[in-house]
């Protein structure tokens, strides 16, 4: 019999539940798709923020060490460098899927035509592979991505994959203005060990003192400064967690850690731990936080989330407060209806749980209606916004079910505590 | 004003008094859309400003050159800093470096006002204090490595001037003139004691430096000279910047101003992401919410098709029927947009302290542009059941199918 009449109320009063259920529709996607981007956004923002360029470097260990632990005679240790082959460490440390790009990077002094400018060599797009326990690593880097504020006003970047472009060169945009220097031409550079003629690919605007300077192949540097397999320093940009006071306590001295406390440091992606594990890659290497870009990126980030979550604060209280809403008007429509059985003779119990089992099927079939026009939304925005899809957390699906089964509960008790109240004779007889 | 008018206001008003719950309901729906048609706008609207203040994090994003050797004086840099708009200056630090030794160690020294360095290097991270005082120095984690200085160190910076130079060293306390015997040049040595109370530490080339006060590097040099180079805060984006140095290098003489384009190309990359995020955000949750008010509203008005037979029967015309739950509609519409236009406001200001530590500004223009959307969000969620809901023959209403 009660299955009977829940039916019957679905059939015969089908245009009020779908209102209902398509409010509750409404409500659940909206929870769905700013939940899901919410929890995603720190994600996409961080990989954004990666314009700003490298946030980590590595360089030798320090001078002053190696001038304590060998007695060199200060001036004649020399410059110090690490070995490029050891870069492709970096592949293989914990957090490696976080670094995105690096590049070694080694700068000399060379004169061309009488006048002394600043020359580095670098990875544009470099094809590195990387062979450790049997295990092949590679991947495609370079600082085009660590440079991504360049201007390219004449020709093009280095295109280190073609045959040939070893002895290309890319010229700063105010050293190109004084010589006169255009793309195509041909440079000649004169170093300590060695000349070098160059063909110049383009002329770049960095807005900074490389625009004074020109950048070239590693090799060809590495010939000019008798450093064959050398690299002078590193630039490494890596997705970072915003750093908290764990990583603040671990930045003193990660030995004082407690066991625990330095396992979850050093699997959280903190600029910390990823510098640690540089330089348990590369012992020889120092591995060092660039301030500006790594404290920036925390606060970015911690404030983008924090918006975010507020903003989804405030779409959640709104789809609450429309379900609860309908759904308290739409039990409240009905108390005719709902006397009569009462006048019949049905409990306040049995009215109660026929009305809430109405409410929650309606309500459930609109949830999982809900939750997939969500992810549709969520797919938007992440596609317009970011061009990259927005990951789905299953965490959202249990909430969002849990707020709408609640939601729904609570909309159902104002109507539920005036059922109770009900005096069939009062309201079949009009009086209500 | 005639009877038939007269009569249509009372109903209006006796339908909105004496059916309260169920118009509670309605005006509850309406709140809740157009406050958060006001909030999300009025934070929209914000956020490029708000998010331009916190993208200040990553320092300076103008830089002031000299044009000439004497580098940029007092006067010029005032003229120059005064091009900007006083709102959006976060702050400028000029910097003036000049070579020293310490310890017969060649280092380079850093003039610059410590009143305002953190305002365009907030990233610095310095154990110990800032100097206050003169002859106290911040010095750069790599040189203090280097030199082997630490925490409250004292080290002397020594300056050579040569005895044919054309600088007065009568200034130099009990100097003492020496004869290179290779050379058969005369100098003599100007030291500057310097108290270490801070290290410095970037990651960048900043931690090569020694910082000191104007009055100590100029007490060390025996001279004054301008500034070498300003860096310059600005809380606005690429293309008012852009504006910005144009105008100082072409009205400041002695000054060329430039963007800091790593800093200035990608917060405008960043910002205008985060832009259309809150933006197509705020897009998506108001069609949602919209749609939800209108369920809610045509929910209220299906309920009442008894009323609307009875008054057909009665004799009523079809279009005074609509104009009277229209009006009422429009009269929800209307209060639930002002009462949303404020608690927007509001709920915007509450996320703005929130997020940002500062106030939302309000806009004028998302008040009308509330209360009109709700009024007409109404509008139409009342014509499509009341539409249907005078179609209908009257008896059949009345006789409950």
């Amino acid at each position: 019999m009660f299955f009977r009449m829940i039916r019957g109320t679905f059939v015969r009063q089908w245009k009020k539940m779908l209102m209902i259920a398509l409010t509750v529709a409404l409500g659940a996607s909206i929870a769905t798709a700013m939940l899901n981007v919410m929890l995603d956004v720190g994600d996409k923002i961080n990989e954004e923020l990666k314009t700003y360029g490298s946030n980590i470097t590595v360089v030798p260990q320090s001078q002053a060490v190696m001038n304590k632990l060998y007695d060199v005679e200060e001036g004649d240790a020399g410059e110090e460098y690490i070995a490029e082959e050891k870069l492709g460490e970096l592949m293989t440390i914990f957090w490696a899927n976080n670094i995105t790009d690096f590049a070694p990077v080694t700068d000399t002094t060379v004169t061309l035509n009488g006048e002394e400018v600043s020359l580095s060599g670098t990875w544009f797009d470099h094809h590195l592979e990387f062979v450790k326990k049997g295990t092949t690593y590679q991947r495609d880097t370079g600082i085009i991505n660590l440079r991504s504020w360049w201007d390219i006003h004449d020709g093009n970047w280095l295109d280190e994959q073609k045959p040939g472009s070893e002895a290309g060169a890319m010229v700063g945009a105010e050293l190109a203005k004084k010589q006169k220097i255009a793309a195509g031409d041909t440079i000649t550079v004169k170093g300590e060990h060695s000349t070098e003629t160059l063909k110049v690919t383009g002329i770049f605007e960095s807005g900074d003192e490389a625009d004074e300077g020109i950048y070239t192949t590693l090799p060809v540097v590495q010939r000019l400064t008798d450093s064959q397999g050398l690299f002078k320093k590193a630039e490494v940009s890596a997705i970072t967690s915003p750093e908290d006071e764990l990583a603040i306590k671990a930045a003193r001295n990660p030995s004082l850690l407690s066991g625990d406390e330095y396992d979850l440091w050093y699997c959280t992606a903190y600029v910390s731990s990823i510098c640690f594990q540089i330089q348990e890659a590369i012992p020889e290497a120092s591995a060092q936080a660039v301030r500006q870009i790594a404290d920036s990126e925390g606060k970015i980030l911690e404030k983008t989330q924090l918006l975010m979550s507020l903003i989804t604060l405030m779409s959640l209280l709104g789809a609450t407060l429309g379900i609860s809403n309908l759904v308290t008007s739409g039990v409240m429509e009905r108390s005719a209806e709902l006397a009569l059985l009462k006048a019949v003779g049905a409990t306040n119990g049995q009215v109660t749980r026929l009305v809430l089992t109405e409410v929650l099927m309606t309500s459930a079939v609109g949830a999982a209606a809900g939750y997939f026009l969500g992810y549709a939304f969520a797919q938007i925005i992440g596609q317009t916004v970011f061009s990259s899809s927005v990951e789905m957390s299953g965490m959202v699906a249990f909430v969002v079910a849990v707020l709408i089964i609640s939601v729904t509960l609570l909309g159902s008790l104002p109507a539920v505590r005036m059922l109770l109240r009900l005096r069939p004779s009062e309201v079949l007889h009009g009086g209500h | 004003m005639n009877k038939k008018q007269r009569m249509f206001f009372r109903m209006v008003a006796a339908s909105l008094v004496r059916r309260r719950s169920r118009m509670i309901v309605a005006l509850l729906a309406i709140v809740v859309g157009a406050t958060i048609l006001s909030g999300l706008g009025m934070i929209y609207y914000d956020v490029p400003r708000q998010m331009s203040a916190q993208f200040r994090s990553y320092g300076a994003n103008i830089i002031l050159t000299p044009d000439n050797e004497n580098g940029i004086e007092e006067n010029t840099l005032k003229a120059a800093v005064a091009a900007f708009d006083k709102e959006q200056l976060q702050g400028y630090t000029p910097y003036r470096y000049e070579n020293s030794k310490i310890h017969n160690m060649p280092v380079t020294l850093a003039a610059t006002d410590f009143q305002s360095v953190l305002k365009t290097s907030p990233y610095w991270h310095i154990t110990g204090s800032l100097p206050a005082a003169e002859g106290e120095a911040l010095i750069g984690a790599k040189t203090a490595e280097s030199l082997g200085l630490s925490l409250g160190d004292t080290a002397a910076a020594v300056n050579s001037f040569t005895v044919t130079d054309t600088t007065d060293i009568s200034g130099i306390p009990d100097y003492e003139i020496v004869t290179d015997p290779e050379t058969g040049e005369q100098y003599c040595d100007h030291e500057l004691e310097l108290k270490i109370t801070g290290i410095l530490e970037t990651g960048g080339s900043e931690e090569d430096y020694i910082y000191i006060h104007s009055a100590d590097m100029n007490s060390l040099l025996l001279r004054e000279r301008g500034y070498d180079v300003v860096e310059v805060s600005v809380a606005a984006m690429q293309k008012e910047l852009k504006g910005y140095t144009e105008a100082i290098s072409r009205q400041v003489k002695g000054v060329s101003a430039k963007l800091v384009k790593r800093v200035t190309a990608s917060e405008s990359t960043v910002l205008t992401k985060l832009e259309s995020l809150v933006l197509i955000v705020t897009l998506v949750v108001l069609a949602l919410t919209m749609i939800c008010v209108a369920t809610t509203m045509t929910a209220v008005i299906a309920e009442r098709r008894k009323e609307i037979g009875l008054r057909k029967a009665l004799g009523a015309l079809n279009s005074s029927i609509v104009a009277e739950f229209l009006s009422e509609g429009l009269v929800l519409g209307g209060v639930g947009g002002i009462l949303g236009s404020v608690l927007g406001y509001y709920f915007a200001d509450i996320v703005s302290m929130n997020v940002f530590s500062s106030g939302i500004t309000l806009r004028p223009l998302l008040i009308p542009i509330t209360i009109l959307a709700s009024v007409l969000v109404t509008g139409a969620a009342c014509l499509i059941p009341i539409r249907s809901a005078v179609d209908v023959d009257p008896a059949l209403v009345l006789k409950g199918e």
